[in-house]
């Protein structure tokens, strides 16, 4: 049965660290020997969970009492849930009508809704003001491209300015499946993100959070959104291995991260993705205590207050 | 900070320990550590942190031997990377990667990189300059060869979306397999493995397309974890047809490892899927070539 053995696992667990350590010296990080302190485990604030039926097929965890039960398994909180139903549908008051009503009655103190408002759609004005004074939710979702808009819609700015005025959060989704595999009657378009810059310079007041958004291949409108604007990232788009730590720690000599930490905010993509992918993203990457809290909850907090 | 130190406890999360995913045995079958155009050897090196912190048992690179790009062309770094598959082997395996519009010289590559060398196996790559899928009569003498040498057969398959009318495969590149040219080529071949790469590329259609023809095995690396997905392709061919890859460093190992991990699978069926059914297919090959390993 068995070739020359080799014990690899006793391998791994002795060679690994000075190997990675001089992976590490390599790309410039610092390393040290000592381990850090044991800590105690922050809870976590999911920026990005979706509630109801995926249009294309049934997802493992899209009955909210499942998806519920899973991310308390994983020590996940509060979740911030937008509806599938924003995807395609057009009556979105009785979609946001419906997600409230799931969040009260499913929830169990850990999802806080997320409506959504169409540009396309007319009176989305109306959508946005009862997800504020009858719903009471936090914030909105736009689903560009599902919701036949980009981000050059005319009404785009005024949007912006009136979530700014009522105190809401806006959240973007640029993306939520790979367009390789889409139903062939979608042909929705990649949402560019520059439109979005000097609308959010003008408007410094706003809370905007970008969810699934990777930037493009050159990272120029990343690095624009990044310097000119006060907006949020989700990380569950940042594609990997240790993408997330590349993205957000000083390069080598110091240099400036592509993204403050500060700004960037857990997201599971689920139950579309596996929870435990944005989980491992945390563990991935060589991160410390401090920056995990912060990605963990903090930042969350910083943004929405319990 | 010890670099493979996580700080704080994944059990806490619901999630694998270090230990956990060591024990796993998890061998990545599907590593891009070489594919960088300018320093891939310098990408492999910048890699390992990740490979050893997530606690990986072995890595086979696609890319023994030419580029994934120019497969039949020699690379600069070829002999860098046959003498680091030799030094490495006890944890870096390496499969080189074949063109079937050229097959005669794919023959020869393959003499050189795996019966005269360090590779275990071959690989399909996603297109080609002359158009011709693993489906093609050309294939053949690959084929013949690769089951003279015991070689493990990758082969990139995608369904992309695209062309009009939009369909499934109707994007794909040109010479780019879809897993309906794996099953053509695995009936003329019932005695040989194949390894359909990327779950067919959509997995809903893959599975499907793979289901009644018992010597294709799906890897499902290199796409987007899509919850349940392995749960269905378990279901529809049974844990012994699924192999694991991590596909990094362009995709992370977040993503790959937490496509099984989120499953229903047994914990022994999750040890076959991590490895166990890829070390059963190349056994032969690793025992010959003398590569040290544990089935």
């Amino acid at each position: 049965m068995t070739t020359l053995s080799l014990p690899r696992r006793r391998f791994l667990c002795q060679t690994a660290a000075s190997s990675a350590a001089v992976a590490l010296a390599r790309a410039g990080a610092p390393a040290s020997p000592s381990a850090p302190a044991p800590a105690a485990s922050p809870e976590i604030v999911d920026t990005n969970v979706t509630l109801f039926r995926w249009p294309f097929r049934r997802l493992k965890h899209d009955a909210t009492p499942a998806l519920v039960a899973k991310l308390r398994r994983h020590r996940l909180t509060e979740a911030w849930a937008g509806t599938y139903e924003a995807l395609l549908q057009k009556d979105l008051a009785g979609a946001n009508e419906r997600l409230a009503a799931e969040c009260r009655a499913h929830g169990a103190g850990l999802l806080r809704p997320f409506g959504s408002v169409n540009l396309a759609w007319p009176d989305w004005e109306d959508d946005l003001r009862r997800c504020h004074e009858e719903h009471r939710m936090p914030g909105v979702r736009l689903f560009p491209g599902y919701q036949t808009y980009d981000l050059s819609h005319p009404d785009l700015g005024r949007l912006i300015q009136l979530t700014a005025e009522r105190g809401l959060i806006l959240q973007i989704v640029f993306q939520m499946e790979d367009p390789r595999v889409h139903h062939p009657l979608l042909n929705l378009p990649i949402i560019d993100a520059r439109p979005l810059v000097p609308l959010l310079e003008r408007t410094p007041a706003a809370r905007v959070q970008l969810l699934h958004f990777a930037g493009n291949v050159a990272g120029t409108d990343l690095r624009a959104l990044v310097d000119r604007t006060g907006a949020w990232f989700e990380f569950s788009r940042w594609e990997g291995n240790g993408r997330l730590g590349q993205l957000i720690r000083p390069g080598p000599g110091g240099a400036r991260p592509p993204v403050p930490a500060s700004r960037v905010l857990f997201g599971s993509h689920a139950p579309y993705f596996p929870v435990e992918t944005g989980l491992l993203r945390l563990f991935e990457s060589p991160l410390d205590v401090e920056t995990l809290h912060a990605l963990m909850h903090r930042n969350a907090r910083r943004l929405l207050p319990a | 900070m010890d670099p493979l130190a996580f700080a704080l406890n994944p059990a806490d999360y619901g999630l694998p320990t270090r230990e956990e995913l060591v024990a796993y045995r998890i061998w990545d079958t599907h590593f891009h550590g070489f594919n960088d155009r300018t320093d891939p050897l310098g990408q492999f090196h910048a890699n390992n942190l990740y490979v050893r912190r997530m606690g990986i048992e072995r890595s086979v690179t696609l890319e023994a031997g030419g580029t994934l790009r120019a497969p039949l062309q020699p690379a600069a770094h070829d002999a860098e990377l046959r003498e680091l598959l030799v030094q490495e082997r006890a944890w870096l395996s390496g499969i080189t990667p074949i063109d079937p519009g050229f097959p005669d010289e794919s023959c020869v590559k393959m003499e050189a990189w795996i019966r005269r060398g360090p590779c275990i196996g071959i690989k399909y790559v996603g297109g080609n300059s002359r158009g011709i899928p693993c489906s093609h009569p050309n294939n053949d003498p690959i084929i013949r060869l690769a089951a003279e040498l015991g070689a493990t057969i990758y082969i990139h398959t995608w369904l992309k979306v695209g062309g009009t009318p939009r369909g499934p495969g109707r994007g794909n590149l040109p010479g780019e397999s879809t897993p309906q040219d794996v099953v053509v080529l695995a009936r003329r071949f019932p005695d040989v493995r194949f390894i359909c790469g990327h779950s067919g590329g959509d997995w809903e259609l893959g599975v499907r397309i793979v289901r009644a023809q018992p010597n294709v095995l799906l890897e499902f690396a290199g796409s987007d974890p899509h919850s349940g997905a392995v749960d269905f392709a378990a279901r529809e061919l049974g844990a012994d047809r699924l192999v694991w890859g991590g596909h990094g460093p362009s995709r992370s190992y977040a993503t790959e490892l937490a496509k099984v991990l989120e499953s229903d699978l047994s914990p022994a069926d999750r040890l076959k899927v991590f490895g166990g059914n890829f070390r059963r297919l190349a056994s032969p090959i690793l025992r010959r070539e003398g590569i040290p390993f544990e089935l």
